[in-house]
């Protein structure tokens, strides 16, 4: 390729590269409140909220601990027994990667999954655990249901 | 306003720091990507426990990849097995790139449950910046092998992917600083480090040595966070002045070995960002390094391989043998037709011959390091002199691109 022709190429490139990025970049916490409005986005390549690691860490915490129910009595399953799948070198459930159940109407997909891998149970308690000031109460604790899932009737 | 633009992405410099993170690109992806394969039926096909990232795909785009059906999701593994093999041992590596990125969009848009990380955003930006361009194959690399070219660790490129590479870690560093104490970051005005020590099992620490301590010292954990802000805010200028780079190399390192000791975080944490650091080394840096070692070598008594100089097939693996001596350990001795199998001669009197001779390569050249584990498996000194005879008879059968170059490939 004629090198001028390949200069004007790469430099396009990383022009429109560039602007994209540094949009992409700052648009959810500084453009938008700038603006005052909602700004388009684009799909496919960039985080959707930008680079948001550990930026805002509270002293509240929450998880989701899911029990299994035979003969009325309810079990705690233990949540890698849950998600098998082991990453390398971490491990999900430590980044709370079950709390995502608890999220509104994850339950038309998670009932029927807990079904299939705990055949045993007769229903299962999806619970949201709480506590809401980690420092300054830890043993405040706080669980409740957020739904449950039917027996295997229901998905059978 | 030309020469800085020139300077910052036009001007040709060396690949090999590029070709080099390939590799590192690679690993990660497959430590990502792969784990989630071993438990297919609970990941990806029909029954899987799914959840969807619609703030980066569109619905229809989603909508349409949850059509697949199961042995299409296999196919894509499978596509996904060999593309990814392909991009790590860098044979046709643009193209696998294109494809092994094509595969990941497809599990990531399929379900995002456990590839679907900030970090996996992330390398996905990495992933479209390699996928542009081919440079990245110059060496370290199968393609390198087929080309034949001696001079590939040096080979000028124009210097723009490895300038973006490094401008993205260099603003995630910080912007991952800027957010965490403007906007909705609370890195001022709370204590993070402070509620983290306190969090549960699920809250992302581990249970390293200060944890305890530190979950009873709020004020050191304030310390120890703005000191986190303040270092992910100027370690990108620290990288791009000259003369703190290699300060700024070697804490942005001993700060990523941090992160891995102390937090629950993914692959990519410690295989793609101290790679993507390395990025900031100068590429001649590296390669006058290089030469000034092939100089000394030169210079120094040095192992010979001897080979049958009038074997097509030879003469072309001896060319290999020469791309991947980097550091010019080797002496390249054209024996004749009676020669039943390569020798190795090596300084101090020692002496080698067929595979036992190439087991000893592995030894000496950077790019045959990754056989090591393969030629002394137990058994590989019981199949590879069968197999190294089988192909030393049948040498002057092989059509071996090079060779057949030079019109001498079957004889």
């Amino acid at each position: 390729m004629n090198l001028q022709l390949r200069n004007k190429l790469i430099s396009i490139f990383v022009i429109v590269w560039l602007g994209v990025f540094y949009y992409e970049s700052t648009c959810v916490y500084y453009l938008q409140p700038l603006f005052k409005r909602e700004l388009p986005r684009m799909k496919f390549l960039f985080p959707p909220a930008g680079w948001v690691m550990f930026y805002n860490i509270e002293d509240n915490f929450g998880y989701a601990e899911v029990y299994g129910v035979k003969d009325g009595n309810p079990q705690l399953i233990d949540p890698h027994q849950i998600l098998q799948t082991r990453a390398i070198g971490y491990d999900n459930i430590n980044r709370n990667a079950l709390v995502t159940v608890l999220s509104p109407g994850m339950d038309q997909s998670f009932c029927p999954y807990l079904k299939r891998r705990f055949p045993y149970f007769e229903k299962f308690l999806v619970t949201d655990v709480e506590y809401p000031q980690l420092t300054e109460e830890p043993f405040d604790r706080r669980q409740e249901v957020v739904y449950q899932c039917a027996g295997s009737q229901a998905y059978e | 306003m030309n020469k800085i633009w020139n300077r910052l992405f036009l001007e040709e410099r060396p690949s090999i720091g590029l070709s080099f993170f390939r590799i590192f690109v690679a690993l990660t992806v497959g430590l990502h990507v792969i784990p989630s394969f071993f438990h297919l039926d609970d990941n990806y096909l029909s029954g899987a426990f799914k959840t969807f990232n619609t703030d980066f795909f569109p619905i229809w785009f989603i909508n349409g990849v949850q059509q697949s059906p199961d042995w299409l999701v296999i196919a894509f593994v499978v596509g996904f097995y060999v593309t990814w093999f392909f991009f790590l041992i860098g044979l046709f590596a643009q193209i696998s790139c294109v494809l092994m990125t094509a595969c990941c969009y497809y599990f990531y848009a399929l379900n995002c449950f456990h590839i679907g990380t900030l970090s996996w955003d992330i390398l996905l930006v990495t992933l479209f910046l390699m996928c542009i361009s081919p440079y990245h194959g110059d060496y370290f690399s199968i393609d390198a092998l087929r080309r034949a070219d001696i001079d590939a660790y040096q080979k000028p490129r124009p210097f723009f992917t490895q300038r973006l590479l490094q401008l993205q870690i260099a603003s995630t560093f910080f912007f991952t600083g800027l957010y965490k104490i403007t906007g909705e970051g609370n890195w001022i005005t709370g204590n993070p480090i402070y509620y983290l020590m306190n969090y549960p099992t699920q809250g992302v620490t581990k249970n390293f040595l200060l944890k305890e301590w530190m979950a009873v010292h709020p004020h050191f954990c304030h310390i120890v966070g703005l000191m986190i802000v303040c270092t992910e805010m100027s370690l990108p200028f620290f990288l791009f002045y000259p003369k703190t780079r290699r300060a700024a190399i070697v804490l942005g390192l001993c700060w990523h070995a941090l992160l891995v000791l102390t937090l629950d975080v993914p692959a990519i944490f410690f295989f793609l960002f101290p790679a993507q650091l390395l990025l900031f080394i100068h590429p001649q840096a590296i390669v006058d390094w290089i030469n000034v070692k092939r100089r000394i070598n030169e210079q120094s008594p040095r192992a010979k391989v001897i080979y049958d100089g009038s074997c097509g097939f030879c003469r072309s693996s001896v060319r290999a043998l020469e791309v991947m001596d980097l550091f010019k350990k080797l002496e390249y001795v054209p024996g004749d037709q009676s020669l039943k199998e390569m020798r190795l001669e090596l300084p101090d009197g020692k002496n080698y011959g067929g595979f036992y001779a190439f087991r000893r390569l592995t030894w000496i050249l950077p790019m045959l390091y990754v056989m090591v584990p393969i030629v002394y498996f137990p058994g590989a000194g019981i199949v590879g002199p069968l197999v190294y005879g089988w192909i030393a008879r049948h040498r002057y059968l092989f059509p071996v691109f090079y060779a057949c170059k030079m019109g001498d490939c079957v004889r």
